[in-house]
């Protein structure tokens, strides 16, 4: 046996630990598989964050078609009021191998009894209301009638756009989780590696 | 009225109808058009702009230029030239002038009531007021609950009061009541329009009145198109088209009980003019929208009027068409600023 393989007595404590060249490949086996599963993810970001682009893109440029048709005055800051509530609230909560998924969910499927961090959304909310609400909210209003009650439909593509857009942004925060995750793991493996294999090579 | 215009029309409008001819032909032409498509950045639109009529109308603005401050001065020069129109002619010139700055009145009426809706300033709204609809009792909109209110206390002195009969009611107004309010007046606005241009007679007539029959259904087919999966129910909807077009009264019927844009089709097959614009409609995103094939229409029509003389209609089309441009420019504008040239030929040449 070479000496490297076990752990001087001082080292290690009380027991010597078999820490040889066997221990290497599963650990090696272990980084490989999370290596494939890190590249499989950033491979589905990236993707994501294509799709995200094209869709907003295109929301904007439903909204200036929109435009085109209603009059350029009609589409514009000055139809949404300054203080809005959301209609989308986005959730986070853990999943089995103790990381956190965030979604969105809309406002009309909560219960106020719903548990966990509300954070408001960036994009379409309501208007304010008029009367005072009571615990549950009543539906909230669609944001598309801000521009009025007679959409063309470039602007109802714009708001579908947007919204898918919304769905896209929540998996890429959990794709964004994993891989943060997923790296720390990695670069815990190739430190333990390190340590195991000082002397090959 | 006695015909035969071209006795007496110079008498008092010759000099605003050969200024409206010279205006026209400083519209901008093909040429200019592509030459703005190849631009790269807004600042190139500003300089190629500078060749043309515009001049220099962006040379106050400061950087950065963005496409709302285009649109606004340019919007300002119309302003300017219709104004001089307006203050230089006579009667019954000068009643045909009002009637056009009333349409542009009712959206800023409504473009005040959205915003006390939302609690915005009205310092705010004012400053984004269409130029040509503005009148004194203007910011003293938002203080209205209902549309009686909104009648007796601020419009009754205004050129809106006579459109205001069928609107009178007591409902608060949200944003159904708000639409609602806009589309019922515009009727009534646009068949008072139409019936001045017919008793009017004579060659305005001619040209006017199939340019208003136009316009009246165009905002028939607009409306069904839109109130498509809204609440707006049948009966509302058929209250808010205008009766002053060829569809009046069978067509108007038909369009109410429309359920999608296929039945729609079928209504305006009936009618010749309308079955090939219908026809020219593209399927999903790729074609042109029933939209672009009106604005097209319209451009043709209002193009058409300068082949007549001793009309008023002159004046109408050069501001419609006027608008188109501005259009054009906005779109174009807009494509490059968002880098999505797919698009950008959209425009119609005028």
């Amino acid at each position: 046996m070479v000496s490297d393989d076990w752990a001087t007595c001082e080292e290690s404590g009380s027991r010597p630990q078999y820490r040889g060249p066997m221990a290497a490949p599963g650990l090696r086996a272990q980084m490989d598989s999370l290596l494939l599963q890190l590249l499989r993810d950033l491979e589905e970001l990236e993707a994501k964050r294509a799709a995200l682009n094209a869709r907003v893109e295109e929301g904007w440029f439903s909204l200036s078609k929109a435009r085109y048709a209603m009059g350029a005055k009609s589409v514009g800051p000055l139809q949404y009021a300054s203080r809005m509530e959301p209609q989308v609230c986005v959730y986070t909560s853990e999943a089995q191998d103790g990381l956190q998924k965030v979604w969105v969910v809309r406002a009309s499927a909560q219960t106020p009894e719903e548990v966990g961090p509300c954070e408001a959304a960036l994009r379409r909310r309501k208007g304010l209301s008029r009367t005072p609400e009571p615990e549950s909210s009543p539906a909230p209003r669609d944001p598309l009638n801000w521009f009025g009650i007679l959409v063309p439909h470039s602007l109802r593509h714009a708001q579908a756009s947007f919204r898918e857009g919304l769905q896209l942004a929540a998996d890429m925060a959990s794709l964004q989780i994993r891989i943060d995750w997923g790296r720390s793991q990695l670069g815990g493996l190739q430190e333990k590696l390190k340590q195991l294999e000082p002397q090959s090579a | 009225m006695l015909e035969g215009a071209e006795f007496y029309f110079n008498v008092d409008h010759g000099y605003l109808e050969g200024l409206v001819r010279g205006c026209k032909a400083s519209l901008l032409t093909q040429q200019d058009y592509i030459n703005l498509v190849q631009c790269e950045t807004l600042e190139d639109v500003k300089i190629h702009l500078q060749t043309t009529d515009y001049g220099n109308f962006l040379a106050n603005e400061t950087n950065p230029l963005t496409v709302s401050k285009i649109d606004m001065e340019m919007r300002k020069k119309l302003c300017r030239e219709f104004e001089y129109f307006r203050n230089h002619s006579l009667e019954p010139l000068s009643t045909f002038f009002t009637y056009m700055t009333c349409s542009y009145m009712i959206d800023n009426v409504i473009l005040l009531m959205n915003g006390a809706l939302q609690k915005k300033s009205v310092k705010e709204i004012l400053a984004k007021c269409h130029p040509l609809g503005r009148f004194t009792e203007m910011e003293a909109v938002n203080i209205a609950e209902t549309p009686s209110d909104l009648f007796n206390a601020v419009l009754v002195e205004t050129p809106l009061a006579p459109f205001f009969q069928d609107c009178m009611s007591e409902n608060t107004l949200d944003e159904l009541n708000i639409e609602l309010l806009r589309n019922k007046l515009y009727k009534s606005y646009l068949e008072a329009f139409y019936k001045f241009c017919k008793n009017h007679g004579d060659v305005t007539a001619e040209i006017m009145c199939p340019i208003l029959e136009f316009e009246a259904d165009r905002r028939a087919f607009i409306i069904t198109l839109n109130s498509f999966g809204t609440e707006l129910s049948k009966d509302d909807r058929e209250t808010l088209y205008p009766t002053c077009g060829k569809l009046y009264p069978e067509g108007l019927r038909l369009l109410a009980q429309a359920e999608d844009f296929d039945q729609m089709r079928r209504v305006a097959e009936h009618y010749g003019v309308y079955k090939p614009l219908f026809e020219a409609v593209g399927d999903g995103s790729g074609g042109k929208t029933l939209e672009d094939v009106f604005y097209e229409h319209e451009v043709q029509m209002n193009v058409l009027a300068f082949n007549r003389q001793f009309h008023y209609g002159v004046f109408y089309a050069y501001t419609k068409l006027k608008e188109q441009e501005m259009r054009n420019i906005v779109w174009i504008a807009e494509c490059i600023s968002q880098r999505h040239r797919t698009k950008i030929n959209s425009y119609i040449p005028i």
